[in-house]
């Protein structure tokens, strides 16, 4: 009988695993607990505030990743298919309705609470929209909606800020206190936003160490574990800014020692490629996905997706002094909602000041707001920077969309070219 | 350096067949191809009809293995147990395709199971390429699936495309729609021809999105397995010219084997290599 093979998984990881084990089985308490949940997104999120009115929050694309790594979302997808919806409605979506259909017990085998608020942050996505509009039917909850101007100018303007931050004060603010019986606490929102910072602080470090070579870490496949904690529901907390200088300190250590990114087979020895990553990765086969790059020695040094929730790359910190103000500012800067000339130009900064030897965009079949136009920013780039560029398609979490033998046939080409590039004239594998 | 007598054998693994070239330097510059050889898989393993197709070259030539100076596999090809190295199929596409046309500044290689648009220099260099999306509308494991549904054979849809009046135009989006216009197309009484001919422009019409994005040079040299089918051939022509991509479309009789050939040629640059090094260490 064949051994399994240990899977290796740095201190960072395991950490994060007992945080979110935590986590689900405090939301499993609300119940006896009688704190109020709130359901919101990733993108813009405003988990700060949440947490300041005692609340717990919940995020569906959240439960719906983890159900993806845990090979549970395709009941779940089947389940809302069965209710009505098509093939091409977004796959986290039917993952989050297959699940509450089932019972809601979420990726942990702990039943997630229903909502007592839904907080919709619009942000560029119209599937947020429908999704909590299903939902609110489907729980009978109520629903607050905080539009965020899309950056279609770039900047975000004076007026942008303060159209975000009235309906902060008129409408977001009043309906978590009517929610949670709770008046809203300004000091207590500026010193979760102080620490907010901080994670922010050391996050950002952790993430400019893969301009080192060997990069000391993956941003991309090891950069969705290191953005967990700041994009779900710890940002704000002693935890999250624990967790974030405890990853600071093994990175700094692994940089002293020149070691490359540690992968679920053990360390990357040989840095072969310097990539950047557009897209969100597919979860349902993540290991598999990961295997193809690191098999070849293949290091995501910058990704995109690492800005889902919120981008930093500008400099952008929450700041305490100005509490609405800052979260205003913060939705608006989340990678879908910035314009695509933006996003082009985050990809070729990326690429520049990562020294990256190509750029890869993962297109996903059930994403509008992250799929649209990454063909002409795939070209700009190229034009920009002269790096090869590849182009694969997968999905989030429905594995049917997820084509082994497709992707490692063009992630092949996309390898050929990168070694006609680095080393002319030797084209042997 | 004596390169008389030295010979190299290329062996590329398709998704549908093995293409294997035998080379022989000889004492001129230019090497020439003593075997060639494209058998089809038939659900077999590749390793096996890879050894096979190698046997035959080798007796064909009158040569034992221990003659050839090196074997280099290319495309699905890492599991041929007697090969010394490996190439990557996108350069030896390249190699190959040159090898054939000197004057070649692009390659369209036309797989069964994807297509793939090069940009070369004049060294045979890859300096960009583009390849099609994931669906299956734009390979040959298509028209083969097609060919099957009509009872056609492959080496006839060549000419019938080439017959057709009135092409129908079917699904470029994707295989599975494409085949459904094909049922109903039959249902509807249209002819093969027209039927083969609206296959050929649904799938030229990616082909040259692909060359248009790669802002490919010519002249464009067509490789792979479907490089010889003649209405295929025909149509990409016909649509470059009418996109004004500026390309002059060639093809060569012994397109097919651009991998392999590539192949070959690459190990005969590695083999001299290797013995350039050997007699600077001596």
């Amino acid at each position: 009988m064949s051994e399994t093979p240990r899977i290796v998984k740095e201190k960072s990881m395991v950490v994060q695993k007992k945080m979110l084990a935590a986590y689900y089985k405090g939301l499993a308490s609300t119940g006896e607990t009688g704190q109020k949940v709130v359901y919101t997104f990733v993108p813009g999120n405003l988990t700060e505030l949440i947490l300041s009115f005692g609340a717990q929050p919940v995020y569906p694309e959240i439960n719906a990743l983890q159900s993806g790594m845990r090979k549970k979302s395709m009941e779940f997808i089947r389940q809302a298919e069965k209710m009505g919806h098509s093939e091409d409605v977004c796959t986290y979506v039917k993952c989050d309705v297959g699940m509450m259909l089932k019972g809601n017990v979420g990726p942990t085998g702990e039943t997630i609470p229903a909502p007592d608020l839904l907080l919709c942050s619009y942000t560029g996505c119209f599937t947020f929209m429908k999704w909590f509009e299903n939902l609110a039917k489907m729980y009978d909850c109520p629903v607050v909606m905080l539009h965020v101007p899309y950056r279609s100018a770039g900047e975000a303007s004076p007026a942008m800020v303060q159209y975000v931050v009235d309906q902060l004060r008129t409408r977001v603010i009043p309906a978590l206190e009517k929610v949670t019986g709770r008046p809203y606490d300004e000091e207590r929102l500026r010193t979760m936003l102080g620490l907010a910072a901080q994670a922010e602080d050391d996050m950002v470090y952790c993430f400019e160490s893969a301009k080192n070579r060997p990069s000391p870490i993956d941003g991309y496949f090891a950069g969705v574990y290191y953005i967990g904690p700041i994009f779900t529901a710890f940002r704000g907390t002693e935890e999250c800014v624990t967790y974030y200088r405890s990853l600071r300190e093994d990175i700094d250590e692994r940089i002293a020692r020149g070691l490359g990114p540690i992968t679920p087979e053990g360390q990357i020895e040989k840095e072969q490629y310097r990539l950047v990553v557009e897209g969100p990765p597919n979860w349902t086969n993540f290991r598999e996905f990961w295997k193809l790059f690191y098999d070849r020695g293949a290091v995501v040094v910058a990704s995109t997706y690492t800005n889902v929730g919120g981008s930093y790359d500008l400099g952008f910190r929450h700041d305490p002094a100005h509490p609405l103000e800052t979260m205003a500012r913060y939705c608006m800067s989340c990678y879908t909602n910035l314009s695509l000339p933006q996003r082009t130009a985050v990809l070729s900064n990326y690429v520049r000041d990562y020294h990256a030897d190509g750029l890869l965009v993962n297109s996903i079949k059930s994403c509008n707001s992250f799929s649209a136009g990454q063909l002409q920013m795939l070209r700009r780039v190229e034009e920009e920077t002269g790096v090869p560029v590849g182009f694969i398609e997968s999905d989030l979490v429905d594995p049917r969309y997820f084509s082994y033998a497709n992707l490692k046939n063009r992630l092949d080409s996309f390898f050929q070219m990168l070694d006609q590039k680095l080393t002319p004239g030797e084209s042997d594998a | 350096m004596n390169r008389t007598d030295v010979y190299t054998m290329g062996v590329d693994v398709g998704a549908s067949s093995v293409k294997t070239v035998l080379m022989s330097y000889g004492s001129g510059e230019h090497p020439e191809i003593l075997f060639k050889d494209c058998r089809r898989m038939r659900r077999r393993n590749p390793s096996v009809v890879a050894d096979e197709s190698m046997e035959d070259a080798l007796s064909v030539a009158g040569l034992e293995l221990k003659d050839i100076a090196y074997v280099a596999s290319t495309g699905e090809g890492e599991m041929v147990k007697r090969k010394r190295g490996h190439f990557y199929s996108m350069t030896t596409h390249a190699k190959g395709a040159a090898f054939l046309v000197p004057a070649a500044r692009a390659v369209l290689d036309l797989g069964a199971l994807h297509a793939r648009a090069m940009k070369i220099n004049d060294e045979a260099r890859v300096l960009s390429y583009r390849m099609t999306g994931q669906c299956a509308s734009g390979s040959g494991q298509f028209i083969e699936n097609i060919t099957r549904y009509l009872g056609v054979s492959l080496s006839e849809v060549g000419a019938l495309s080439l017959q057709s009046d009135h092409p129908e135009r079917a699904s470029s989006i994707c295989a599975v729609l494409a085949e459904t216009d094909v049922i109903n197309m039959v249902s509807r009484g249209v002819s093969t021809p027209d039927i083969i001919r609206g296959i050929h422009e649904s799938i030229a019409q990616r082909l040259v999105k692909l060359l248009s994005a790669l802002k490919a040079d010519s002249p464009l040299v067509l490789t792979g397995g479907l490089s010889r089918d003649a209405g295929m051939v025909e149509v990409i022509r016909r649509k470059v010219a009418e996109d004004d991509l500026g390309l002059t479309v060639l093809t060569h009789p012994d397109a097919i084997y651009a991998g392999a050939l590539g192949a070959a040629l690459w190990a005969g640059w590695r083999h001299f290599k290797l013995q350039e090094k050997a007699s600077a260490a001596s």
